[in-house]
Protein backbone atom coordinates (compact mmCIF):
# COMPACT_ATOMS: atom_id res chain seq x y z
CA UNK A 1 0.00 0.00 0.00
CA UNK A 2 0.84 3.40 -0.75
CA UNK A 3 2.76 5.17 2.23
CA UNK A 4 3.99 9.12 3.01
CA UNK A 5 7.19 9.63 5.42
CA UNK A 6 6.63 10.61 8.28
CA UNK A 7 7.33 14.08 7.53
CA UNK A 8 4.52 14.32 4.88
CA UNK A 9 2.44 12.21 7.31
CA UNK A 10 2.68 14.76 10.48
CA UNK A 11 2.08 17.81 7.88
CA UNK A 12 -1.32 16.53 6.16
CA UNK A 13 -2.46 15.40 10.11
CA UNK A 14 -1.96 18.99 11.15
CA UNK A 15 -3.32 20.66 7.98
CA UNK A 16 -6.52 18.92 8.33
CA UNK A 17 -6.82 19.52 11.79
CA UNK A 18 -6.34 22.71 11.09
CA UNK A 19 -8.96 22.63 8.48
CA UNK A 20 -11.67 20.59 10.78
CA UNK A 21 -10.78 23.73 13.66
CA UNK A 22 -12.09 25.98 11.04
CA UNK A 23 -15.75 23.80 10.64
CA UNK A 24 -15.94 23.40 14.06
CA UNK A 25 -16.14 27.58 15.06
CA UNK A 26 -18.26 27.58 11.57
CA UNK A 27 -20.55 25.18 13.32
CA UNK A 28 -20.44 26.76 16.86
CA UNK A 29 -21.61 30.15 15.36
CA UNK A 30 -24.81 28.08 14.14
CA UNK A 31 -25.77 26.22 16.83
CA UNK A 32 -24.11 28.90 19.48
CA UNK A 33 -23.16 26.17 21.04
CA UNK A 34 -19.08 24.58 21.67
CA UNK A 35 -18.83 22.43 18.78
CA UNK A 36 -15.25 20.81 18.89
CA UNK A 37 -13.67 18.49 16.04
CA UNK A 38 -10.27 17.07 15.63
CA UNK A 39 -8.71 14.36 13.54
CA UNK A 40 -6.76 11.86 15.71
CA UNK A 41 -4.92 9.53 12.65
CA UNK A 42 -4.90 9.37 8.94
CA UNK A 43 -4.41 6.48 7.09
CA UNK A 44 -4.08 5.15 2.94
CA UNK A 45 -6.59 2.30 2.12
CA UNK A 46 -7.45 0.19 -0.71
CA UNK A 47 -11.43 0.82 -1.36
CA UNK A 48 -12.09 -2.32 -0.33
CA UNK A 49 -10.35 -1.97 3.25
CA UNK A 50 -11.96 1.79 3.19
CA UNK A 51 -15.57 -0.36 3.06
CA UNK A 52 -14.77 -2.35 5.79
CA UNK A 53 -13.25 -0.04 8.14
CA UNK A 54 -16.48 1.75 8.11
CA UNK A 55 -19.01 -1.08 8.47
CA UNK A 56 -19.13 -4.48 7.50
CA UNK A 57 -22.70 -6.92 7.07
CA UNK A 58 -24.39 -3.85 4.22
CA UNK A 59 -24.67 -1.62 7.57
CA UNK A 60 -26.15 1.59 6.56
CA UNK A 61 -23.87 4.49 6.11
CA UNK A 62 -24.53 8.05 5.79
CA UNK A 63 -22.68 10.30 3.20
CA UNK A 64 -22.21 13.78 2.26
CA UNK A 65 -19.98 13.98 -0.87
CA UNK A 66 -18.32 16.60 -2.64
CA UNK A 67 -16.23 16.55 -5.81
CA UNK A 68 -12.74 19.16 -5.97
CA UNK A 69 -10.14 19.80 -9.11
CA UNK A 70 -7.82 22.06 -9.16
CA UNK A 71 -3.75 21.60 -7.77
CA UNK A 72 -5.31 17.93 -7.47
CA UNK A 73 -8.28 15.45 -8.38
CA UNK A 74 -10.54 13.89 -5.39
CA UNK A 75 -13.94 12.83 -4.62
CA UNK A 76 -14.64 13.88 -0.70
CA UNK A 77 -16.70 11.68 1.40
CA UNK A 78 -17.95 12.42 4.94
CA UNK A 79 -18.99 9.40 6.61
CA UNK A 80 -21.19 8.65 9.43
CA UNK A 81 -22.79 5.60 10.72
CA UNK A 82 -26.69 6.20 9.79
CA UNK A 83 -27.66 6.73 13.36
CA UNK A 84 -24.78 9.17 14.25
CA UNK A 85 -25.87 11.22 11.39
CA UNK A 86 -29.57 11.14 12.97
CA UNK A 87 -27.47 11.85 16.77
CA UNK A 88 -25.41 14.46 14.91
CA UNK A 89 -28.44 16.35 13.12
CA UNK A 90 -30.46 15.79 16.26
CA UNK A 91 -28.20 17.56 18.48
CA UNK A 92 -27.36 20.57 15.97
CA UNK A 93 -30.95 21.35 15.75
CA UNK A 94 -31.17 20.94 19.27
CA UNK A 95 -34.60 19.16 18.44
CA UNK A 96 -35.53 15.44 17.76
CA UNK A 97 -37.86 14.28 15.24
CA UNK A 98 -39.32 11.37 16.94
CA UNK A 99 -38.61 9.26 13.37
CA UNK A 100 -35.47 6.17 12.67
CA UNK A 101 -34.42 8.18 9.32
CA UNK A 102 -33.23 11.43 8.39
CA UNK A 103 -36.22 13.49 7.26
CA UNK A 104 -36.17 15.17 3.63
CA UNK A 105 -35.27 18.82 6.04
CA UNK A 106 -32.46 16.97 8.39
CA UNK A 107 -31.11 15.48 5.20
CA UNK A 108 -30.36 18.87 3.56
CA UNK A 109 -28.71 19.54 7.26
CA UNK A 110 -26.49 16.98 7.29
CA UNK A 111 -25.46 18.11 3.83
CA UNK A 112 -24.98 21.40 5.22
CA UNK A 113 -22.53 19.92 7.92
CA UNK A 114 -20.84 17.72 5.22
CA UNK A 115 -20.19 21.15 3.15
CA UNK A 116 -18.85 22.89 6.08
CA UNK A 117 -16.58 20.16 7.35
CA UNK A 118 -15.25 18.71 3.17
CA UNK A 119 -15.00 22.53 2.38
CA UNK A 120 -12.62 23.54 5.36
CA UNK A 121 -10.56 20.69 4.90
CA UNK A 122 -10.27 20.82 0.91
CA UNK A 123 -10.30 24.88 1.74
CA UNK A 124 -7.14 24.53 3.78
CA UNK A 125 -5.15 22.45 2.27
CA UNK A 126 -5.65 25.21 -0.99
CA UNK A 127 -4.64 27.49 1.28
CA UNK A 128 -1.23 26.20 2.96
CA UNK A 129 -0.82 24.90 -0.64
CA UNK A 130 -1.29 28.24 -2.25
CA UNK A 131 -2.70 26.13 -4.83
CA UNK A 132 -6.61 26.64 -6.85
CA UNK A 133 -8.90 24.27 -6.10
CA UNK A 134 -12.54 24.14 -6.22
CA UNK A 135 -15.53 22.50 -5.89
CA UNK A 136 -19.15 21.05 -6.60
CA UNK A 137 -22.29 21.16 -4.56
CA UNK A 138 -22.85 18.37 -1.93
CA UNK A 139 -25.02 15.34 -2.51
CA UNK A 140 -26.26 13.10 0.28
CA UNK A 141 -25.83 9.12 0.07
CA UNK A 142 -27.30 6.69 2.36
CA UNK A 143 -26.41 2.62 1.71
CA UNK A 144 -23.81 0.16 2.53
CA UNK A 145 -20.15 1.15 3.04
CA UNK A 146 -19.39 -0.10 -0.51
CA UNK A 147 -22.07 1.58 -1.93
CA UNK A 148 -21.02 4.93 -0.82
CA UNK A 149 -17.41 4.72 -1.84
CA UNK A 150 -18.13 3.76 -5.28
CA UNK A 151 -21.09 6.14 -5.95
CA UNK A 152 -19.29 8.43 -7.01
CA UNK A 153 -17.74 6.31 -9.77
CA UNK A 154 -14.10 5.71 -8.86
CA UNK A 155 -12.23 3.27 -10.21
CA UNK A 156 -11.84 0.16 -7.49
CA UNK A 157 -7.86 0.23 -8.04
CA UNK A 158 -8.08 4.18 -6.55
CA UNK A 159 -6.36 4.93 -2.95
CA UNK A 160 -8.52 5.94 -0.10
CA UNK A 161 -6.85 9.00 1.86
CA UNK A 162 -9.39 8.12 5.44
CA UNK A 163 -9.43 10.44 8.16
CA UNK A 164 -10.85 9.64 11.62
CA UNK A 165 -12.39 12.82 12.80
CA UNK A 166 -13.83 13.06 16.39
CA UNK A 167 -16.87 14.98 16.65
CA UNK A 168 -18.05 17.00 20.23
CA UNK A 169 -21.19 18.67 20.82
CA UNK A 170 -22.34 18.91 23.94
CA UNK A 171 -20.80 16.17 25.78
CA UNK A 172 -21.92 13.96 23.15
CA UNK A 173 -18.59 12.69 21.20
CA UNK A 174 -18.93 11.09 17.83
CA UNK A 175 -16.81 9.60 15.85
CA UNK A 176 -16.85 9.50 11.48
CA UNK A 177 -14.83 9.92 8.52
CA UNK A 178 -13.58 11.86 6.07
CA UNK A 179 -12.51 9.96 2.82
CA UNK A 180 -10.31 11.36 -0.45
CA UNK A 181 -11.08 9.42 -2.98
CA UNK A 182 -7.66 9.72 -5.24
CA UNK A 183 -6.38 7.93 -8.23
CA UNK A 184 -2.37 7.39 -8.77
CA UNK A 185 -2.06 10.87 -10.26
CA UNK A 186 -3.75 12.85 -8.00
CA UNK A 187 -2.02 11.14 -5.36
CA UNK A 188 1.31 12.12 -6.55
CA UNK A 189 -0.19 15.61 -6.83
CA UNK A 190 -0.88 15.75 -3.49
CA UNK A 191 2.83 14.63 -1.86
CA UNK A 192 4.39 17.13 -3.93
CA UNK A 193 2.30 19.95 -2.76
CA UNK A 194 3.30 18.46 0.61
CA UNK A 195 6.96 18.06 -0.37
CA UNK A 196 6.64 21.65 -1.73
CA UNK A 197 4.76 22.88 1.57
CA UNK A 198 7.38 21.16 3.86
CA UNK A 199 10.56 22.42 1.56
CA UNK A 200 9.02 25.94 2.32
CA UNK A 201 8.10 25.27 6.29
CA UNK A 202 11.99 24.14 6.48
CA UNK A 203 13.75 26.62 4.31
CA UNK A 204 11.81 29.28 6.15
CA UNK B 1 -32.29 41.44 -37.60
CA UNK B 2 -30.57 41.32 -34.22
CA UNK B 3 -27.39 38.93 -34.08
CA UNK B 4 -27.34 35.86 -32.28
CA UNK B 5 -25.80 37.08 -29.71
CA UNK B 6 -28.17 39.49 -28.87
CA UNK B 7 -31.34 37.14 -28.90
CA UNK B 8 -29.19 34.49 -26.77
CA UNK B 9 -29.03 37.06 -24.57
CA UNK B 10 -32.67 38.02 -24.59
CA UNK B 11 -33.70 34.81 -23.72
CA UNK B 12 -31.29 34.27 -20.97
CA UNK B 13 -32.59 37.70 -19.20
CA UNK B 14 -36.11 35.97 -20.01
CA UNK B 15 -35.81 32.66 -18.28
CA UNK B 16 -34.32 34.78 -15.17
CA UNK B 17 -37.25 36.61 -14.67
CA UNK B 18 -39.45 33.25 -15.31
CA UNK B 19 -37.45 31.32 -12.90
CA UNK B 20 -39.21 30.38 -9.64
CA UNK B 21 -36.83 30.88 -7.43
CA UNK B 22 -34.27 33.82 -6.37
CA UNK B 23 -30.77 34.53 -8.37
CA UNK B 24 -28.73 36.58 -7.05
CA UNK B 25 -25.03 37.03 -8.87
CA UNK B 26 -22.33 39.17 -7.53
CA UNK B 27 -19.02 40.44 -7.88
CA UNK B 28 -15.49 39.46 -6.65
CA UNK B 29 -16.19 42.33 -4.12
CA UNK B 30 -19.56 41.23 -3.34
CA UNK B 31 -21.52 43.18 -5.24
CA UNK B 32 -24.81 43.25 -6.77
CA UNK B 33 -24.97 42.80 -10.84
CA UNK B 34 -27.78 40.51 -11.02
CA UNK B 35 -31.21 40.49 -9.56
CA UNK B 36 -33.90 38.63 -10.87
CA UNK B 37 -37.80 39.04 -11.09
CA UNK B 38 -38.17 36.96 -8.31
CA UNK B 39 -35.82 38.43 -5.90
CA UNK B 40 -37.57 41.61 -6.64
CA UNK B 41 -41.10 40.22 -6.08
CA UNK B 42 -40.19 38.48 -2.65
CA UNK B 43 -38.11 40.99 -1.21
CA UNK B 44 -40.28 43.99 -2.70
CA UNK B 45 -36.24 45.71 -3.89
CA UNK B 46 -36.14 46.16 -7.47
CA UNK B 47 -33.39 45.50 -9.20
CA UNK B 48 -32.14 49.11 -9.98
CA UNK B 49 -32.09 49.79 -6.23
CA UNK B 50 -29.55 47.10 -5.38
CA UNK B 51 -27.21 46.59 -8.46
CA UNK B 52 -23.96 47.89 -7.49
CA UNK B 53 -24.42 48.18 -3.85
CA UNK B 54 -22.44 44.96 -1.67
CA UNK B 55 -24.68 42.75 -1.03
CA UNK B 56 -24.54 42.92 2.91
CA UNK B 57 -25.93 45.66 2.83
CA UNK B 58 -28.89 45.48 0.93
CA UNK B 59 -30.19 43.19 4.20
CA UNK B 60 -28.42 45.50 6.80
CA UNK B 61 -30.05 43.16 9.56
CA UNK B 62 -28.86 39.93 8.27
CA UNK B 63 -26.73 38.52 11.19
CA UNK B 64 -25.23 35.40 9.51
CA UNK B 65 -21.82 34.74 9.91
CA UNK B 66 -22.27 31.45 7.62
CA UNK B 67 -23.91 33.00 5.04
CA UNK B 68 -20.76 35.43 4.86
CA UNK B 69 -18.21 33.34 5.22
CA UNK B 70 -20.08 31.37 2.56
CA UNK B 71 -19.84 34.29 -0.42
CA UNK B 72 -16.34 34.66 0.42
CA UNK B 73 -15.62 30.56 0.00
CA UNK B 74 -17.59 30.74 -3.24
CA UNK B 75 -15.26 33.90 -4.42
CA UNK B 76 -12.55 31.23 -3.91
CA UNK B 77 -14.69 28.16 -5.75
CA UNK B 78 -15.95 26.34 -2.81
CA UNK B 79 -19.85 26.23 -2.89
CA UNK B 80 -21.91 25.85 0.28
CA UNK B 81 -25.34 25.15 1.05
CA UNK B 82 -27.49 26.61 4.01
CA UNK B 83 -29.96 24.62 4.73
CA UNK B 84 -33.31 26.13 5.98
CA UNK B 85 -33.48 23.64 9.24
CA UNK B 86 -29.76 25.35 10.51
CA UNK B 87 -30.60 28.94 9.44
CA UNK B 88 -34.85 29.12 8.64
CA UNK B 89 -35.25 32.13 7.52
CA UNK B 90 -32.29 34.47 6.46
CA UNK B 91 -33.73 36.75 4.21
CA UNK B 92 -36.40 39.23 4.60
CA UNK B 93 -38.70 37.13 1.88
CA UNK B 94 -42.15 36.61 1.61
CA UNK B 95 -44.57 34.90 -0.60
CA UNK B 96 -46.98 37.88 -0.31
CA UNK B 97 -47.30 41.42 1.47
CA UNK B 98 -48.10 40.41 4.89
CA UNK B 99 -47.50 36.70 4.73
CA UNK B 100 -45.24 35.54 7.24
CA UNK B 101 -41.31 35.09 6.55
CA UNK B 102 -40.73 32.69 3.53
CA UNK B 103 -38.20 29.34 4.86
CA UNK B 104 -35.98 29.46 2.96
CA UNK B 105 -32.81 26.77 1.58
CA UNK B 106 -29.99 28.44 -0.02
CA UNK B 107 -27.52 27.51 -2.63
CA UNK B 108 -24.19 29.67 -3.37
CA UNK B 109 -21.72 28.37 -6.00
CA UNK B 110 -18.94 29.84 -7.61
CA UNK B 111 -19.13 31.22 -11.14
CA UNK B 112 -16.28 31.69 -13.48
CA UNK B 113 -16.86 34.02 -16.03
CA UNK B 114 -13.75 34.84 -18.71
CA UNK B 115 -11.52 38.00 -18.50
CA UNK B 116 -13.34 38.96 -14.93
CA UNK B 117 -12.16 37.51 -11.37
CA UNK B 118 -14.74 34.63 -10.42
CA UNK B 119 -18.18 35.66 -9.36
CA UNK B 120 -20.98 33.92 -7.31
CA UNK B 121 -24.52 32.81 -7.72
CA UNK B 122 -26.92 33.00 -4.59
CA UNK B 123 -29.85 31.03 -5.21
CA UNK B 124 -32.79 31.17 -2.95
CA UNK B 125 -35.96 28.30 -3.14
CA UNK B 126 -38.84 28.70 -1.04
CA UNK B 127 -39.48 25.63 0.93
CA UNK B 128 -42.33 26.45 3.52
CA UNK B 129 -44.52 23.56 2.44
CA UNK B 130 -41.68 21.46 2.85
CA UNK B 131 -41.16 22.71 6.51
CA UNK B 132 -45.15 22.79 7.40
CA UNK B 133 -45.01 19.04 5.79
CA UNK B 134 -42.66 18.09 8.18
CA UNK B 135 -44.27 19.82 11.06
CA UNK B 136 -47.47 17.99 10.35
CA UNK B 137 -45.78 14.52 10.37
CA UNK B 138 -43.85 15.43 13.60
CA UNK B 139 -46.70 16.30 15.30
CA UNK B 140 -48.82 12.96 14.15
CA UNK B 141 -45.46 11.09 15.58
CA UNK B 142 -45.06 13.56 18.75
CA UNK B 143 -49.03 12.25 19.53
CA UNK B 144 -48.24 8.47 18.66
CA UNK B 145 -45.58 8.76 20.79
CA UNK B 146 -47.42 10.90 24.02
CA UNK B 147 -49.34 7.24 24.45
CA UNK B 148 -45.81 6.08 25.71
CA UNK B 149 -45.19 8.47 27.64
CA UNK B 150 -48.11 9.30 30.07
CA UNK B 151 -48.49 8.28 32.84
CA UNK B 152 -51.31 5.47 33.42
CA UNK B 153 -53.29 6.21 36.31
CA UNK B 154 -53.20 10.02 36.29
CA UNK B 155 -52.87 10.73 32.59
CA UNK B 156 -50.50 13.40 32.88
CA UNK B 157 -46.83 12.83 31.76
CA UNK B 158 -44.45 10.10 32.87
CA UNK B 159 -41.31 10.27 34.64
CA UNK B 160 -39.83 8.98 31.18
CA UNK B 161 -40.75 11.91 29.57
CA UNK B 162 -40.33 13.70 32.41
CA UNK B 163 -36.58 12.84 31.85
CA UNK B 164 -36.47 13.93 28.46
CA UNK B 165 -38.31 16.77 28.64
CA UNK B 166 -36.28 18.35 31.60
CA UNK B 167 -32.85 17.62 29.79
CA UNK B 168 -33.94 19.14 26.56
CA UNK B 169 -35.65 22.63 28.42
CA UNK B 170 -32.43 22.88 30.19
CA UNK B 171 -30.60 23.08 27.06
CA UNK B 172 -33.29 25.05 25.16
CA UNK B 173 -32.75 27.89 28.38
CA UNK B 174 -28.90 27.62 28.00
CA UNK B 175 -29.12 28.40 24.58
CA UNK B 176 -31.92 31.00 24.26
CA UNK B 177 -30.30 32.78 27.69
CA UNK B 178 -33.64 32.06 29.46
CA UNK B 179 -34.64 31.26 33.13
CA UNK B 180 -36.50 27.96 33.79
CA UNK B 181 -37.62 26.43 36.99
CA UNK B 182 -38.33 23.40 38.29
CA UNK B 183 -40.77 22.28 41.20
CA UNK B 184 -40.74 19.06 43.18
CA UNK B 185 -44.43 18.04 44.88
CA UNK B 186 -45.16 15.71 47.18
CA UNK B 187 -48.49 15.10 48.96
CA UNK B 188 -47.97 15.71 53.02
CA UNK B 189 -48.66 12.61 55.00
CA UNK B 190 -49.77 10.76 51.81
CA UNK B 191 -48.26 6.91 53.42
CA UNK B 192 -50.57 7.51 56.44
CA UNK B 193 -53.67 8.42 53.92
CA UNK B 194 -53.06 5.28 52.56
CA UNK B 195 -53.15 3.34 55.52
CA UNK B 196 -56.32 4.79 56.50
CA UNK B 197 -58.21 5.43 53.65
CA UNK B 198 -57.14 1.96 51.45
CA UNK B 199 -54.87 2.32 48.18
CA UNK B 200 -58.32 2.74 45.99
CA UNK B 201 -59.29 5.92 47.36
CA UNK B 202 -55.75 6.33 47.52
CA UNK B 203 -55.52 6.20 43.67
CA UNK B 204 -58.70 9.18 43.44
CA UNK B 205 -56.81 11.79 45.49
CA UNK B 206 -53.70 11.22 43.18
CA UNK B 207 -55.71 11.57 39.84
CA UNK B 208 -57.40 14.70 41.35
CA UNK B 209 -54.38 16.28 42.95
CA UNK B 210 -52.53 15.32 39.34
CA UNK B 211 -55.53 16.85 37.54
CA UNK B 212 -56.34 19.87 39.67
CA UNK B 213 -51.84 20.64 39.23
CA UNK B 214 -52.18 20.15 35.76
CA UNK B 215 -55.27 22.65 35.29
CA UNK B 216 -53.56 25.32 36.63
CA UNK B 217 -50.85 25.23 34.17
CA UNK B 218 -51.97 27.26 31.28
CA UNK B 219 -49.02 27.73 29.03
CA UNK B 220 -48.43 24.82 25.88
CA UNK B 221 -44.50 24.50 27.18
CA UNK B 222 -45.16 23.64 31.10
CA UNK B 223 -45.07 20.26 32.09
CA UNK B 224 -46.05 18.51 34.70
CA UNK B 225 -45.10 14.79 35.32
CA UNK B 226 -45.97 12.20 37.84
CA UNK B 227 -42.32 11.69 38.73
CA UNK B 228 -42.87 8.25 41.32
CA UNK B 229 -45.52 7.20 43.67
CA UNK B 230 -47.24 10.48 45.46
CA UNK B 231 -44.49 12.97 43.94
CA UNK B 232 -45.20 14.90 40.75
CA UNK B 233 -42.31 17.49 39.19
CA UNK B 234 -43.40 20.58 36.95
CA UNK B 235 -41.12 22.51 34.94
CA UNK B 236 -41.88 26.02 34.48
CA UNK B 237 -39.75 27.41 30.82
CA UNK B 238 -39.13 30.58 30.34
CA UNK B 239 -40.40 31.63 33.81
CA UNK B 240 -38.25 33.85 36.46
CA UNK B 241 -37.55 33.05 39.96
CA UNK B 242 -40.27 35.18 41.20
CA UNK B 243 -43.28 33.95 38.91
CA UNK B 244 -42.19 30.68 39.64
CA UNK B 245 -42.52 31.22 43.26
CA UNK B 246 -46.01 32.28 42.99
CA UNK B 247 -47.25 30.12 40.31
CA UNK B 248 -46.24 27.60 42.81
CA UNK B 249 -47.71 28.81 45.72
CA UNK B 250 -51.01 29.01 43.91
CA UNK B 251 -50.76 25.27 43.14
CA UNK B 252 -49.78 24.87 46.95
CA UNK B 253 -52.84 26.77 47.99
CA UNK B 254 -55.25 25.25 44.94
CA UNK B 255 -54.44 21.37 46.34
CA UNK B 256 -56.07 22.89 49.92
CA UNK B 257 -58.47 24.60 48.42
CA UNK B 258 -59.52 20.82 46.87
CA UNK B 259 -60.54 20.19 50.55
CA UNK B 260 -60.26 16.36 50.64
CA UNK B 261 -60.82 15.46 53.96
CA UNK B 262 -57.54 14.03 55.59
CA UNK B 263 -58.09 13.05 59.65
CA UNK B 264 -55.11 11.88 60.24
CA UNK B 265 -52.33 14.22 59.06
CA UNK B 266 -51.06 14.46 63.33
CA UNK B 267 -51.08 18.25 62.84
CA UNK B 268 -54.59 19.50 63.09
CA UNK B 269 -54.66 19.97 59.10
CA UNK B 270 -57.97 18.53 58.42
CA UNK B 271 -57.44 18.64 54.58
CA UNK B 272 -54.83 16.80 52.04
CA UNK B 273 -51.97 19.30 50.97
CA UNK B 274 -48.65 19.14 49.34
CA UNK B 275 -45.36 20.60 50.00
CA UNK B 276 -42.95 22.49 47.23
CA UNK B 277 -39.57 22.14 46.48
CA UNK B 278 -38.23 24.85 43.99
CA UNK B 279 -35.26 25.13 42.24
CA UNK B 280 -34.82 28.32 40.01
CA UNK B 281 -32.34 28.99 36.89
CA UNK B 282 -32.12 32.56 36.43
CA UNK B 283 -31.09 33.39 32.56
CA UNK B 284 -27.34 34.01 32.88
CA UNK B 285 -26.82 30.60 34.67
CA UNK B 286 -26.31 27.30 33.40
CA UNK B 287 -26.51 23.78 35.05
CA UNK B 288 -26.72 20.17 34.62
CA UNK B 289 -30.33 18.24 35.31
CA UNK B 290 -28.67 16.49 38.63
CA UNK B 291 -27.73 19.63 40.29
CA UNK B 292 -31.34 20.81 38.96
CA UNK B 293 -33.22 18.28 40.65
CA UNK B 294 -30.72 17.99 43.11
CA UNK B 295 -32.10 21.43 44.48
CA UNK B 296 -35.41 21.22 44.09
CA UNK B 297 -35.27 17.83 45.99
CA UNK B 298 -33.45 20.06 48.75
CA UNK B 299 -36.06 22.31 48.53
CA UNK B 300 -38.61 20.05 48.98
CA UNK B 301 -37.23 17.97 52.13
CA UNK B 302 -36.70 21.43 53.89
CA UNK B 303 -40.75 22.45 53.22
CA UNK B 304 -41.01 18.92 54.92
CA UNK B 305 -39.02 19.37 57.75
CA UNK B 306 -40.30 23.34 58.44
CA UNK B 307 -44.04 21.61 58.85
CA UNK B 308 -45.32 20.65 55.26
CA UNK B 309 -48.08 22.53 53.03
CA UNK B 310 -45.21 24.77 52.13
CA UNK B 311 -43.17 26.53 49.29
CA UNK B 312 -39.51 26.78 49.58
CA UNK B 313 -36.95 27.38 47.60
CA UNK B 314 -33.79 26.39 47.08
CA UNK B 315 -30.49 28.51 45.49
CA UNK B 316 -28.53 26.66 42.84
Amino acid sequence: MFNLSELQHDALLEIFNIGVGHAASAMSDIVKEEVTMSVPSISFLNRAEAASMLGQDGARICGISQHFEGAFKTEALLMFPEEKSLEIVRLMVGEAMPMAELTEMEQEAMSEIGNIILNSCIGTLANIFGQQLSGSLPMYHVGSSEEILTASGSPADAIVLMLHIDFILEKHEIHGYVAFILDMSALHDLQDQVDRYLAKAMGG
Amino acid sequence: MPDRDTQRLAMLESVLSAASLGMVVLDHERRVVLWNRWMAQHSGIPAAQVLGRDFLSVFPDLDNKRLEGSILQALRGFPSVLSQTLHKAPFPLFAHPGAPRMQQAVAITPVDVDGVERHCLIQITDVSAAVNRERLLRVQALELRSQTFSDGLTGIANRRHFDVAIEKEIRRAKRGGTPLSLLMIDIDHFKSYNDHYGHQQGDETLIKVAAALAAMLQRPMDLIARYGGEEFSVILPEMDEQHSLAMAQALRERVRALAIPHAYTGTGEPFVTISIGMAALRADQTTEVTALIGAADRALYAAKHEGRNRVVVSQL
